[in-house]
């Protein structure tokens, strides 16, 4: 602790801590313009210089810690003169075109010169000039170099934060400097992080230009929906035409940043493409009706469809809110009186049910800055760079300045390999023998102490001959893996939604967990979600095997693999499908459209006319994320707030409006009036949801809280059975096929997740088409390069696409994302098959100049 | 109390008896009927145009090379205590204006207009000022929504005319309402 004196008042702070931050507290204002909390160090723009009595020099307050029995001025007359000096520097070459400048109103530069700066200036010389007209450097950036500060915030949180490295300064000098993309704007992630910590005017978002005054727009903050980061996000609107999104340093576990999805993608709310009032099919065209009808519809429909004993089944969507879910799976169970509900439909449901116990999620949320505070983070099962941005940033900048080792596990490159000391290429699915492998050798090194092991049995199947078998991987790197986490103290494994693909990795894992447990080690488990409430949808109890709070039961629930077996043997009478596109998600396109045909009476709700919606007899038109209100729970366990900001368009509805409607069509007391009302419900039912204020919930949300029985590694609750191995490898190995070389793997893309951002336009200007990625030396030995065009072809469907590289993806292994409609990844798929194999035919040879620009 | 306030003298009683004070009075009367007129026949005749201070009708400027001086920069808009002007930017690549943003959109309410000026006094490209057409009185109130377009287009006034002085006028009648419209030629002044 040190105790010092700043403008004559006395504080004492933490030792360390810099001046400016003392100064902030103790309520003095000192400007800056370089300095930002969570970057780098700089201290080259000198406005913020105070006065130390006792030094004749002044000190930049952003880099300089206080130290006991300091004093410090920042008001007096030679800091004054000095700090107005530093402004009327930066000023002397600045355009000062404020009128055409879209930072004017919200510009620090601005600020700083109003507060603090000089009212005229002596000089006279022309300002320096590098370009007359803003240009485009990416689909999101436009940039006027000319108001450029050099104070290289930009530059910074593209390295430090984002891991891109696309921006630098391009000839150095206190002239020359200017500061722009340094590599190709491909490698760009366009998440706009630089447009957001740029003080002044340079780096502009391209879709905001011209488009207002920062004092014109209403705001909410809310949500992003995307993935399950969960980022907090500023929805900005004018006259209720949402122009921008913005992110706040003092907001959310992303503070300023966010990824393209979160900051580019809400353009789909004013889409012209979305339906807006109910369908109903008629004579086989889906035909617009009121709200009345197409209840009465519903009420009527059910009932004729589940005449002579057939099924009922719902699937609901992860993007859906706590509330909605837990309103649907109440209408399931209470009132269609059936446990055939999931939500989402690429996983195994037993995988799911044994991950919420394995992850322990019943016992409560962590924050990802408690995860990230481990000596060891070890990254399996999700190509976190691209589906969960803002986690990969976060992990990024915090292990920048501690040691951290971090191990990724995937058969991708990530961009997160930069910072990893280890990156582990192993091949798709093998992520249960990887997990499997590193136990063996964590047991064999420690075979006295873990004799108690439960699951050990498990371990015998794999062995330093049959790992480059299984994973791809060599045992070596298996064992470095291992020895990483014995010499550390406290791990961290960030799992990712892929180990749901599939049962026998999720075993694997507990049994590693188990075993550092055992040795004394903290452990955390950490599961990285794709979809932004996946894990509310759980704890909502949208699971055949999962009531409301994790209480699992073992029942004769399907989950949407069996409602889609059923579907196609006819059984299924009815079947209500809320937010999710199943034809285009389920792994086996042309299975699932058939068993979609066999259902007599199919209601999406949805707000676009998905390819499951098109299948349907009744279409319901639901809200986006800014026409509702409710709260997610984000892969964490935080429970954030989505406020609603505008009407839902045209007949639209929120979505629990929506749902409890139907259930009051069928059952009058279904009744709910509010999302409040609900939220109370859930608090009674959920038991971790007790302690959440609903109207209290701010920007930093509230993690839940365990439900009493014990924290983290208090073991697997009772009852509950891992799943013999040798039933899955059989399911999951696929036989090698020399015709088909590569093993097709799917997942977000970057820029997309799941359909709906497809309909934002500036992400589809950033990726328009599909595309394939491939490993570099894979590409070469066939004469591929970045940019051309290649068929991908598998026994039962082939799409030309446009290639991509990955430097650091595995051998041997393609990627198509998921999100384009028009090449629907799944139909590469065959139901119980696991990872389709298919081969990649160049079509370079074929048509010469048809190279693309790379 | 003095009692002498009540008493006349000879003096006044005769100018009361012959109604002298009348009589003074009809001779300036009768005298105006005969001297120049200098009552100003507005609006069937004549027209007062005002000095380039005077604060009327808003008019959004051009440059000499004919480009939109107007950026859209929203500041009349912010400096407004009326609110009563919409400015909504865009970004134009055609030259139109003076940089590549332009106004999209340019609207008063002159029903809430209180003339104070303080828009044109915030206008950093001196696209903005308030010019000197005051007839503004009409029958509907959509014809006080002034927009871009209408207030881009020539004055009737010339921005170089000095005014001060009173001009020929004539009235005009149609569907719209009343239009005095002055003959700048033929001008004098009113003193
Ligand atoms: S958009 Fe993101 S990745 Fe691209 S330059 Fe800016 S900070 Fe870097
Ligand atoms: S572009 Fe903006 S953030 Fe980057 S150095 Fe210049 S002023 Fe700073
Ligand atoms: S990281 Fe996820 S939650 Fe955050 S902005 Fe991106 S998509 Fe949204
Ligand atoms: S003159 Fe005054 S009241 Fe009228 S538009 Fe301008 S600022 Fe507003
Ligand atoms: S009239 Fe002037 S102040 Fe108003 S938007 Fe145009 S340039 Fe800005
Ligand atoms: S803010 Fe301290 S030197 Fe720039």
């Amino acid at each position: 602790m040190a105790t010092v004196k700043i403008n004559g008042k006395e504080i004492t702070v933490e030792d360390g801590t810099l001046i400016l931050e003392a100064a902030k507290g103790a309520g003095f204002d000192i400007p800056t313009m370089c300095y930002h909390a969570r970057l780098s160090k700089l201290a080259s723009c000198r406005v913020c210089l105070v006065e130390i009595v006792g030094q004749k020099k002044l000190q930049p307050s952003c880099v300089t810690p206080v130290m006991h029995g300091m004093e410090v001025l920042t008001e007096s007359p030679v800091v004054k003169s000095a700090r107005s000096s530093m402004i009327e520097l930066l000023l002397a070459n600045h355009p000062l075109d404020c009128p055409v400048c879209d930072k004017g109103g919200e510009c620090e530069l601005q600020d700083v010169t109003f507060k603090f700066g000089p009212r005229n200036s002596p000089f006279g010389e022309r300002k320096r000039r590098f370009h007359e007209e803003d240009y485009i450097l990416s689909p999101v950036i436009i940039q006027n170099i000319n108001r450029c500060i050099q104070c290289k915030r930009c530059v910074r949180i593209c390295d430090e934060v984002v891991g891109a490295s696309v921006l630098g300064s391009i000839e150095r000098g206190a002239k020359t400097g200017e500061t722009s993309f340094v590599k190709e704007y491909l490698d760009c992630d366009h998440c706009g992080n630089c447009i957001e910590v740029c003080p002044v005017g340079s780096l502009m978002s391209r879709p905001y230009r011209y488009q207002s005054r920062p004092w014109d727009l209403k705001g909410v903050d809310t949500v992003c929906t995307y993935c399950g980061t969960g980022c907090q996000l500023t929805v900005q609107a004018r006259n209720g035409e949402i122009l921008r999104v913005i992110s706040k340093p003092d907001k959310g576990i992303n503070n300023e940043t966010l990824c393209a999805r979160g900051r580019f993608g809400y353009s789909f709310i004013n889409s012209h493409e979305r339906f807006v009032t109910p369908m109903i099919r008629k004579g086989g065209t889906l035909e617009p009706v009121p709200w009345n009808e197409a209840l009465k519809a519903i009420k009527d429909g059910l009932t004729e469809a589940m005449k002579d004993g057939r099924k009922t089944g719902g699937i609901a969507s992860g993007r859906l809110s706590n509330e909605e879910l837990y309103l649907f799976q109440k209408l399931m169970r209470g009132v269609f009186k059936t446990n055939n509900i999931d939500s989402g439909s690429r996983w195994n449901t037993g995988a799911v049910k044994s991950f919420a116990n394995v992850m322990e999620l019943n016992k409560g949320g962590i924050s990802v800055y408690d995860a990230l505070n481990a000596d060891t983070l070890f990254i399996i099962g999700s190509s976190i760079s691209d589906e969960n941005p803002i986690t990969d940033y976060l992990i990024r900048r915090l292990s920048r300045n501690k040691k951290m080792n971090i191990i990724i596990a995937s058969p991708r490159g990530l961009k997160l390999d930069s910072s990893a000391t280890l990156s582990l290429r192993h091949r798709p699915a093998a992520e249960g023998d990887i997990l499997g492998g590193i136990a063996k050798v964590i047991y064999d090194k420690n075979m006295d102490k873990l004799k108690d092991l439960t699951g050990k049995e498990h371990l015998k199947n794999i062995s330093r001959e049959n790992i480059p078998d299984l994973t791809w991987t060599d045992w070596s790197s298996i064992e470095s893996v291992s020895g990483f986490m014995l010499s550390a103290n406290s791990i961290t494994i960030a799992v990712g939604n892929d180990v749901l693909r599939g049962p026998s990795r999720i075993e694997s894992m507990h049994i590693l967990a188990e075993a550092l447990r055992l040795l004394g080690k903290d452990v955390k488990l950490f599961p990285v979600f794709d979809r932004a409430n996946q894990r509310g949808a759980w704890e909502m109890g949208v699971h055949p095997d999962i009531l409301p709070g994790y209480s699992f039961r073992d029942g004769d629930g399907l989950g949407s693999e069996g409602i889609i077996d059923a579907a196609s043997r006819g059984e299924v009478g009815a079947l209500y499908v809320v937010g999710e596109d199943i034809v285009s998600d389920f792994p086996d396109g042309g299975f699932v459209r058939e068993a979609l045909r066999q259902v007599k009476f199919l209601i999406v709700q949805d707000i676009f006319l998905t390819e499951t919606a098109k299948m349907a007899h009744v279409v319901l038109p639901g809200a986006s994320f800014v026409e509702k209100d409710g709260t997610f729970t984000n892969q964490e366990g935080r429970v954030q707030r989505l406020r609603k900001f505008i009407e839902p368009q045209g007949d639209a509805k929120a979505d629990w409006e929506i749902i409890a409607s139907i259930g009051e069509a069928v059952e009058p007391s279904f009744h709910y009036g509010s999302v409040s009302d609900i939220f109370k419900e859930i608090k009674g039912a959920v038991p971790m949801y007790r302690g959440i204020d609903f109207e209290g919930l701010d920007g930093n949300g509230a993690i839940v809280k365990g439900s009493g029985i014990g924290g983290q590694g208090a073991g697997v609750v009772a009852g509950f059975s891992l799943r013999p191995k040798s039933e899955v490898r059989s399911q999951e190995q696929e036989t090698p096929d020399p015709e088909y070389p590569f093993i097709l793997i799917t997942g977000n893309h970057l820029y997309h997740s799941g359909r709906l951002s497809l309909k934002a336009d500036t992400l589809r200007d950033i990726l328009p088409e599909a595309v394939v990625e491939m490993n570099e030396e894979d590409a070469k030995a066939m004469g591929v390069s970045k940019g051309d065009k290649v068929k991908v072809k598998g026994d039962r469907y082939e799409a030309t696409l446009t290639a991509h590289i990955n430097k650091r993806s595995v051998r041997g292994v393609v990627f198509i994302p998921e999100n384009f409609t028009d090449v629907p990844v799944n139909m590469f798929f065959t139901k119980g098959k696991g990872f389709p194999r298919v081969k990649v035919l160049p079509l370079s040879s074929l048509s010469p100049q048809g190279r693309g620009p790379g | 109390m003095n009692g002498n306030h009540y008493n006349l003298n000879l003096k006044d009683i005769l100018k009361k008896v012959f109604f002298v004070d009348l009589i003074q009075g009809l001779f300036i009367t009768f005298n105006y009927t005969f001297s120049k007129t200098i009552t100003l026949r507005y609006p069937d005749e004549e027209k007062w145009i005002p000095y380039r201070r005077f604060r009327g009708l808003h008019t959004l400027n051009r440059n000499k090379e004919g480009k939109e001086l107007c950026v859209g920069c929203e500041l009349c808009q912010k400096s407004c205590p009326t609110q009563c002007i919409t400015v909504v930017p865009m970004q134009d690549k055609t030259g139109k204006g003076i940089a590549d943003r332009i106004a999209y959109r340019w609207e008063i309410n002159l029903l809430r207009c209180m003339f104070c000026g303080l828009c044109e006094d915030a206008c950093p490209t001196e696209a903005l000022k308030l010019g000197r057409e005051y007839e503004l009185a009409n029958t509907s109130m959509q014809r006080s929504l002034w927009t871009k377009e209408e207030l881009l287009a020539a004055q009737e006034i010339p921005v170089e005319f000095d005014g001060g002085v009173i001009v020929r006028a004539r009235l005009e009648r149609d569907d719209k309402g009343l239009k005095v419209i002055p003959d700048m030629s033929v001008q004098k002044r009113w003193w």
